[in-house]
């Protein structure tokens, strides 16, 4: 409530009935209200003729220009659209101040503003204004001018006045509100719909053993980053990855506008360097101060496995052979912002190697110490899914990345040629999940170690951690209780790989919930797992196809002579 | 007690019993073994268990000889590991279990501790 003091009004019972009366209709039919503008009007010649006013006014403050303007208003001079500021007038200061204003004596009054009665004749005796307050403050205001039978407005008027505005702010801040509301959603909509035409941009994936896979992760609905490829009439594939300076609407269009672009100079299959070149002069002469685009383009040839590339400004591309992974830095800065530059590029032969491309988004993730995890966190993510194919590893990687704090657009292109079948089937065995079938597996996967030169010990560790898997999942997976349960075990070599997948049909197993001891810790209990930690490189433990099940994987590295360690 | 080469037996010698194990200890059995080293623990004060023929333990195997060396420490008893094979030795030090262990060569000097 406003800090006036009002005193008890010695009003008679039957003018509060009355007055109850008229508040309970009026707040029912503010709250009920469907065309607000429309009921506000009618309310306020109900509140000029119940309070026997002359005239009666409603000003709100606009949220914009922070102006009080008149939005309505009955008696005989129409001040509808007249603007005061915060604290100028009684209006003005009924809105500054938060606090209902009561003039008995408009002609001596400093407070009142004698204009509009100088411009239109009216005679302004007593005012009566109280502010429509919200939680966030005022919004506006409610003025009631000159009593009709001449005297002077009193204290349990501006109570009654008081009480009216409280509904009429409500109403109007509701309003408000709604209308928020609904533009907020249409510009979600629009957003989604960006995002859409933006996706549309980027090439479906191919299917076809097609050597390049293109992931793209906008940390927003829209993307700055964009990636393509398409086939060139001399049977060579063309690539392109670009990311745009900024954020927003205006970067998405310029990934729209440089994406078109690259395509159209690219279709020809003039050299990435000549490519970047082009673009560039067009570019730069259109782009707005301070834009840029980082990009790479290149071709690849299957034929002869060579690719070469030209990159402006991208972060360096990443290869990863036999012997470990080699960068290759920018070859000239970014298109857009100088015109007429060039560009070298870089040659080599893929062969069997992976070629990834991304964008800053990716070395820019934060680990849970806030830290960038930079190339060195990228080439991480790449050891951790070796042994998996180009399409899983690049899923599996971005699934990782998804775990990090991710600041910016993410995307990877990846070029490699599909693998043929070069993961080895060592063993391959279904057997009942029993601890009596155990010693049999066992002897199997001896076997099959020492046909792989392991050495003994570390054949006998290989096989301790298997046998502890397996006894976990008739223990704990399957509860030793089923006849019918199986377990599956496979074992592939991939180069100097081992991998180990157990699978089963228990009910799935949360990887979160497994008991992970310290190998430190001396009690009888739970050994199984730590052991696997111990003798194994790593170990995962997901659902099946399908949510069915369970998979286990875990990879062992063998040295050349046949030692893990 | 004998399944597929597995055995587990238990010797009286004078105030000391011997559980001799041989073959793999592993989940299928491994509850005899306990069982049988609970027993021992139960009756005798000094209880080793013989491990040279044992080619193979998983962690139930070496959760029964934890078990029977908390049991022998909360009864006041003696609990030894006597002749223990190449292959039972690595799994003790993968667990961190070779110096919790009285580990002896062989029955005298169990027998003579």
């Amino acid at each position: 409530m406003n800090a006036v003091a009002h005193g008890s009004a010695p009003d008679h019972a039957g003018n509060d009935r009355r007055a109850l009366d008229f508040l309970a209709e009026l707040s029912q039919a503010l709250a009920l209200s469907i065309d607000l503008h429309k009921t506000l009007a009618m309310a306020l010649e109900r509140i000029a003729e119940f309070m026997q006013a002359e005239a009666a006014s409603m000003f709100l403050v606009d949220p914009v220009t922070k102006l009080i303007e008149c939005r309505l208003c009955v008696g005989p001079v129409n001040i509808t659209g007249l603007k005061v500021e915060a604290g100028q007038g009684i209006v003005g200061r009924a809105v500054a101040e938060n606090l209902t204003q009561i003039v008995r004596d408009a002609q001596t009054d400093a407070r009142v503003n004698v204009r509009v009665d100088a411009e239109t004749g009216f005679v302004t005796r007593s005012i009566i204004c109280v502010p429509l307050t919200t939680a966030e403050g005022p919004i506006g205001a409610l003025e009631v001018i000159n009593r009709r039978s001449g005297g002077l407005f009193e204290i349990s008027d501006a109570v009654l006045l008081e009480t009216v505005a409280a509904p009429a702010a409500l109403a109007v801040n509701n309003a408000r509100l709604a209308d928020n509301l609904v533009e907020q959603q249409r510009m979600k909509r629009e957003l989604e719909l960006a995002r859409r035409a933006q996706k549309s941009l980027l090439p479906k994936r191919r299917r076809d053993n097609f050597p390049l896979i293109g992931i793209n992760l906008p940390a927003h609905e829209i993307s700055g980053d964009f990636y393509d490829f398409f086939d060139l009439a001399d049977g060579r594939i063309a690539f392109v990855i670009g990311d745009i300076s900024g954020k927003g609407l205006d970067a998405a269009f310029l990934m729209v506008r440089t994406a078109s672009l690259l395509r159209w100079a690219g279709k020809e299959g003039i050299t990435p360097a000549c490519w970047l070149e082009r673009v560039n002069t067009e570019l730069c002469a259109t782009m707005r101060e301070g834009r840029f685009v980082c990009a790479l383009v290149g071709q690849y040839d299957r034929r002869d496995g060579s690719v070469v590339f030209a990159s402006a400004g991208f972060p360096p591309a990443l290869l990863q052979d036999a012997e470990g992974f080699r960068e290759f830095p920018a070859d000239g800065p970014p298109l857009g912002i100088m015109p007429d530059i060039s560009y070298g590029e870089t040659r080599l032969t893929l062969g069997a190697d992976a070629l990834y491309f991304f964008s800053d988004g990716i070395t820019d993730a934060r680990d849970s110490q806030r830290n960038r995890i930079g190339s060195a966190g990228m080439r991480e993510l790449i050891v951790r899914h070796l042994d998996l194919a180009p399409e899983p590893r690049l899923r599996a990687l971005i699934g990782d990345l998804k775990h990090l704090d991710l600041v910016d657009d993410t995307t990877v292109l990846l070029l490699q040629e599909p693998r043929g079948e070069t993961a080895q089937t060592l063993l391959d065995l279904q057997f009942p999940a029993q601890a009596a079938q155990m010693r049999s597996v066992r002897a199997r996967l001896r076997e099959t170690l020492d046909e792989q030169a392991v050495g003994p010990e570390m054949r006998d560790r290989l096989v301790l951690a298997v046998d502890e898997a397996c006894t976990n999942i008739i223990r704990h997976a399957y509860c030793e209780c089923g006849n019918d349960d199986t377990i599956s075990l496979l074992l592939k070599r991939e180069r100097d790989m081992l991998v180990f997948e157990l699978r089963d049909d228990a009910p799935t197993v949360d990887p979160g919930k497994i008991d992970a001891r310290d190998l430190g810790d001396c009690r009888p209990g739970g050994l199984g797992v730590p052991f696997i930690r111990a003798l194994m490189d790593d170990w995962r433990l997901q659902p099946g196809p399908g949510g069915c099940g369970n998979v286990l994987r875990m990879r062992k590295r063998l040295r050349a002579d046949g030692m893990g360690d | 007690m004998n399944t597929a080469g597995n055995e587990c037996v238990s010797e009286t010698l004078d105030d000391y019993v011997l559980v001799r194990l041989r073959g793999e200890v592993d989940l299928s059995w491994s509850q005899q073994v306990r069982r049988a080293i609970l027993d021992a623990l139960g009756a005798h004060p000094r209880v080793g268990v013989e491990l040279s023929e044992v080619s193979y333990i998983d962690s139930s195997g070496i959760a029964a000889l934890v078990e029977g060396l908390q049991s022998a420490k909360s009864k006041g008893k003696k609990f030894d590991l006597v002749s223990v094979s190449k292959s039972v030795m690595a799994v003790l030090e993968l667990a961190r279990l070779d110096r919790v262990f009285a580990i002896f060569p062989d029955l005298d000097a169990a027998r003579s501790a």
